[in-house]
């Protein structure tokens, strides 16, 4: 039993309140016992020296009676009468021996002693207390006690009556132990005969044993108690003695003192009796209290410890087991709530488990659990071996359906859309919603070709268009796959090899694509850079090459376009592509477009003034086209440099445009009116259709690249585009550009064709401003008309 | 102890009969009951008496209290009550006993010593009596008034005691001398 535990502080209670109360009743009464013992034995000895002197009066009046009676025998009297002496005091003793007498004498008439029993001691001599003799005449008798050889005798005198007296008789009867044991049997208490004017042996007759009277003898000359005194006490052998000197009524002075004793031992024999009684009662309620402690304690804390135990399992998380305590008291009560507890945090952890790894709204795992169950598979999957599949999913178009339709129609479309895969899975698979449009799916797969399947049927069970509400949608996903362990070895590498592999999708416009190995640290150094990009302009990190555009029917260089380039501290010089989508991901495209065209405007002001008839371009991204502050800043641009409207080209794609039309064609209009000119970028690659294309308020068209980079013979359909394309540009009234001329051929074929400018490596690459111009100036002073480099080489 | 005194007083009456008259006075001059007194002749010796005498028991007493005889008396012991009496005397003038008895004892007892009998009852304590023997025939015991009167008495010369009960000691005799015809009276005063 641990010492703090309820129960043992509740038996130490018990037992310390029951010890401590029976100490004090104990105590109490030994106390008590003790006072009440001392009083009663001084009233035993009080009332012991009066019962004493009763006795002896009783004795001194029964011892005339008889020595009367005696007296007053005929032949007694006779034989006095006699005068004879002998016969007298044969008589005497004779008759005194009949009532025991110790000592008898005659006394004539004159006070003298007539005969004795003591030898004729005190014959003819006076009797030895006259005084006693006058009484005896006065009263007819005298008794009283005296003092013979030191012994205390009872002496009676009474006349012998002839029938006037003719003598007294005195008879004297020795106090000797017979009569203190008579006393003794009457008071309990021990007596002596004390007198102190015996030097030797002044104890005279005692009950004491042998052993106790030498003992009394010496303690009573040390202490000498004063008469009536009661508070003496005397140790004689192993007992002690409360002791009360009681001076004896003697006739002649004598000092014999009666020394009551009352044995303390004895006394306190039933006080001791009941303190032992009072005692073993006292232990046996102990012991009862104890018992009844115990079991009292153990029927309260035996449940604790249960409601403990419960408790500390609740803690482990085990709801499972109820506590059952049967009670209708307070324990009960105690376990019944806890109980209740128990069910209500189970079912409470439940639900926050629930919802810690379930997403609210489709009910489907969330990311966590998704993550969970993905590293559990991959876990058994490095046991057991087996591919572990992973489809992370977004919807195309989701938030122009949210915008459009709704947040509710939106969440209802996902709940649907979870719906959906879930009935498309296998039970054993997981289907997650990781966040916004987001799925994530992972399933054991035996083969790769496995997760082609089963990604190819979410794409067939998504074809059904979705009725909701009244409205039927279509939804297209992009999916991406990642095997594991193929892809990655780990739960978070794979998810992330997936979420690339579904960029690559959409980038691609499938429905679906697998990781590609590598893929994923260019993703990563995207990542970097995209931190990186916030400062570079604050760095001066950024440049503007410029790339001249050649009139192709004068050779001459009559535009520029202005071509950003990241001068990375660690990776080098950055071109566009690697930097400019991050921008347009992180937002800060606007920042770095308005750089570009300050740079630019500035640079071209500047050829301007020093007398070169030069036009910028300048590439918008599809987000500048949702900035309507643009218009405004290009406008401020060029009047703080002083350049004119038509000397800045803005080059938009069609996909930029077809971001939001309705916008884009405000803000195009608002520049178009400004006098700016604008001009279609990379067409080709677009959905756009030409009816959309006329309502463009464009001036130039920029034929993709890719049609003009293998325009080497007139044999590829690539010919067949770019002149359908300059045909209808023409149609249009706009200028045709070709970007990617990087041979000669291709150069040949487009002044063939009619194309109006053309732009590449053949003619010149980007350059730095300072260079631009120097080449500018070359070429322009080297013959008028544009020289191909090679051919200058030539 | 009591010491008695004895005063004796002396009158001198004119000698005209022989009859000694005494009056017994205690000290406070009350008259002494039960008092013997008697006149002992000087120089003459008077034979003894042959006369009885009667000491009865009635209602447990004896009756008289004080009985004087001349020495020789015989005196008898009748009981007069109807239960039976033992007569006793340890007295040194006479000792004897009458065991216990009814009616009259067929011999009565002779008492040839002059001296004072103190009779007892062995079996009632409390009954006493005194026969005071004396050697001379002029003797009387006072009445209720402390007087007597001996007729007779011869003329010569006497000495005159007194003896009461309760004398620790015989007072001192009264010497008188009576004329042949000649009354005498004279008063005793005892010490008591």
């Amino acid at each position: 039993m641990p010492l703090r535990s309820f129960q043992a502080k509740l038996v130490y209670l018990t037992v310390a309140v029951l010890v401590l109360l029976q100490a004090a009743t104990l105590i109490a009464v030994h106390v008590a016992g003790q006072r009440t013992m001392h009083r009663s034995i001084a009233d035993e000895l009080r009332v012991g020296s009066r019962v004493l002197d009763r006795i002896l009066t009783v004795r001194g009046r029964q011892l005339s009676v008889a020595v009367r009676a005696l007296a007053s025998d005929f032949a007694f009297r006779e034989a006095i009468a006699s005068g004879d002496r002998p016969t007298i005091t044969s008589v005497l003793s004779n008759h005194g021996g009949r009532i025991h007498a110790d000592a008898v004498f005659l006394i004539a008439l004159d006070g003298s002693v007539a005969a004795d029993t003591l030898d004729a001691q005190y014959v003819s001599r006076p009797f030895p207390l006259p005084s006693l003799v006058r009484e005896a005449q006065r009263r007819g008798e005298a008794a009283a006690i005296v003092t013979f050889d030191e012994r205390p005798y009872q002496i009676v005198i009474v006349p012998v009556l002839g029938p006037r007296p003719i003598a007294w008789v005195c008879m004297g009867f020795m106090i000797d132990e017979a009569v203190l044991n008579d006393v003794r049997r009457l008071t309990a208490l021990d007596i002596s005969l004390w007198n102190p004017a015996a030097g030797d042996s002044p104890l005279v007759v005692s009950t004491l044993r042998q052993d106790e009277r030498a003992a009394l003898v010496s303690q009573m000359r040390t202490l000498s108690p004063k008469s009536g005194d009661v508070d003496e006490t005397l140790q004689l052998g192993r007992d002690a003695y409360q002791v009360l000197l009681h001076p004896l009524q003697t006739a002649d002075k004598s000092k014999i003192n009666m020394l009551l004793q009352r044995s303390i031992e004895e006394a306190q024999r039933p006080y001791r009796r009941l303190e032992l009684q009072i005692f073993a009662m006292s232990t046996l309620a102990l012991i009862a209290a104890l018992i009844a402690a115990i079991f009292f304690a153990r029927g309260v804390s035996s449940p604790l410890q249960r409601l403990a135990q419960e408790a500390q399992r609740i803690e482990r998380g085990d709801y499972s087991t109820a506590v059952g305590i049967r009670q209708k008291d307070e324990i009960g009560r105690l376990a019944n709530a806890f109980d209740q507890m128990r069910t209500g945090i189970a079912e409470r952890e439940d639900q926050i488990r629930f919802q810690a790894t379930h997403d609210s709204l489709t009910g489907l795992p969330n990311r966590t659990l998704f993550f969970d169950r993905l590293s559990h598979a991959i876990a058994s999957a490095q046991r057991g071996g087996g591919f572990v599949g992973m489809i992370m999913m977004d919807l195309d178009r989701f938030k122009e359906i949210n915008d459009t339709l709704g947040h509710h129609f939106g969440d209802d479309l996902l709940i649907e859309i979870g719906r959906r895969l879930r009935q498309t899975l296998r039970q054993s698979d997981t289907v997650a919603r990781l966040g916004g449009d987001e799925f994530g799916v992972t399933f054991l797969a035996p083969d790769t070709g496995h997760a082609t399947e089963v990604a190819r049927r979410i794409g067939s069970a998504l074809e059904t268009p979705f009725l909701l509400g009244g409205v039927s949608i279509e939804v297209e996903g992009s999916m991406g796959i990642a095997l594991y362990p193929l892809h990655a070895e780990d739960a978070s590498t794979l998810m992330k090899r997936a979420d690339i592999a579904m960029y690559d999708a959409k980038k691609d416009h499938v429905a679906f694509a697998t990781y590609e190995p590598g893929r994923d640290e260019h993703s990563l150094r995207r990542l970097t850079l995209l931190s990186e990009l916030r400062h570079a302009i604050a760095r001066d990190e950024l440049e503007l090459h410029y790339q001249p555009k050649i009139d192709v029917s004068t050779g001459k260089a009559v535009h520029a376009e202005a071509l950003v380039r990241w001068q990375h501290p660690v990776h080098g010089k950055l071109p566009p592509d690697e930097f400019i989508p991050l921008a347009e991901q992180s937002g800060n495209i606007g920042m770095i477009t308005k750089w570009v065209l300050r740079s630019a405007i500035t640079h071209c002001g500047a050829w301007n003034a020093s007398g070169l008839d030069m036009t910028v371009a300048v590439n918008l991204s599809a987000l500048d086209l949702f900035d309507a502050e643009l218009p405004t800043y290009i406008s401020g641009l060029l009047s703080e440099v002083g350049l004119s409207p038509s000397k800045l080209v803005l080059e938009i794609t069609e996909s930029a445009v077809m971001k939001d039309p309705t916008y884009a064609l405000r803000i195009l209009r608002d520049l178009k009116n400004r006098g700016v000119t604008l001009a279609i970028d990379d067409y080709g690659t677009g959905y756009s259709s030409l009816a959309h294309l006329k309502r463009l308020p464009v001036d130039e068209l920029k034929i993709d690249k890719s049609f003009v980079l293998n325009l080497r013979d007139a044999s590829t359909d690539d010919i067949v585009i770019v002149r359908s394309t300059i045909e209808l540009g023409h149609n249009m009234g706009l200028r045709v550009i070709a970007e990617g001329v990087e041979n000669a051929e291709a150069w040949q074929i487009l002044k063939k064709l009619g194309c109006d400018m053309a732009q590449g490596y053949f003619v010149s690459p980007p350059l730095p401003a300072n260079e631009f111009r120097v080449w500018v100036g070359n070429a322009q002073n080297g013959g008028g008309d544009f020289v191909p480099v090679w051919t200058a080489a030539n | 102890m009591l010491r008695s005194l004895l005063f004796v007083l002396l009158f001198s009456l004119p000698v005209h009969a022989a009859t000694l008259t005494v009056d017994v006075r205690d000290s406070r001059g009350g008259a002494v009951a039960d008092a013997v007194v008697y006149a002992v002749p000087e120089g003459r010796e008077l034979p003894p008496s042959k006369k009885t005498a009667v000491m009865d028991q009635k209602n447990r007493m004896f009756v008289p209290h004080v009985l004087p005889v001349q020495t020789g008396t015989a005196v008898r012991f009748p009981n007069s009550d109807d239960i039976r009496h033992q007569v006793y005397s340890f007295s040194s003038a006479k000792a004897f006993q009458l065991p216990l008895y009814k009616g009259t004892p067929a011999n009565p007892v002779v008492f040839d010593r002059a001296g004072v009998v103190t009779l007892g009852c062995n079996i009632h304590d409390r009954m006493s009596a005194y026969i005071v023997i004396v050697d001379t025939p002029y003797f009387a015991a006072t009445g209720k008034k402390g007087r007597v009167a001996i007729p007779s008495v011869s003329a010569g010369k006497y000495a005159v005691h007194v003896w009461y009960p309760e004398m620790s000691s015989e007072p001192p005799p009264v010497p008188l001398t009576l004329a042949a015809a000649g009354n005498k009276e004279l008063t005793i005063v005892i010490r008591k």
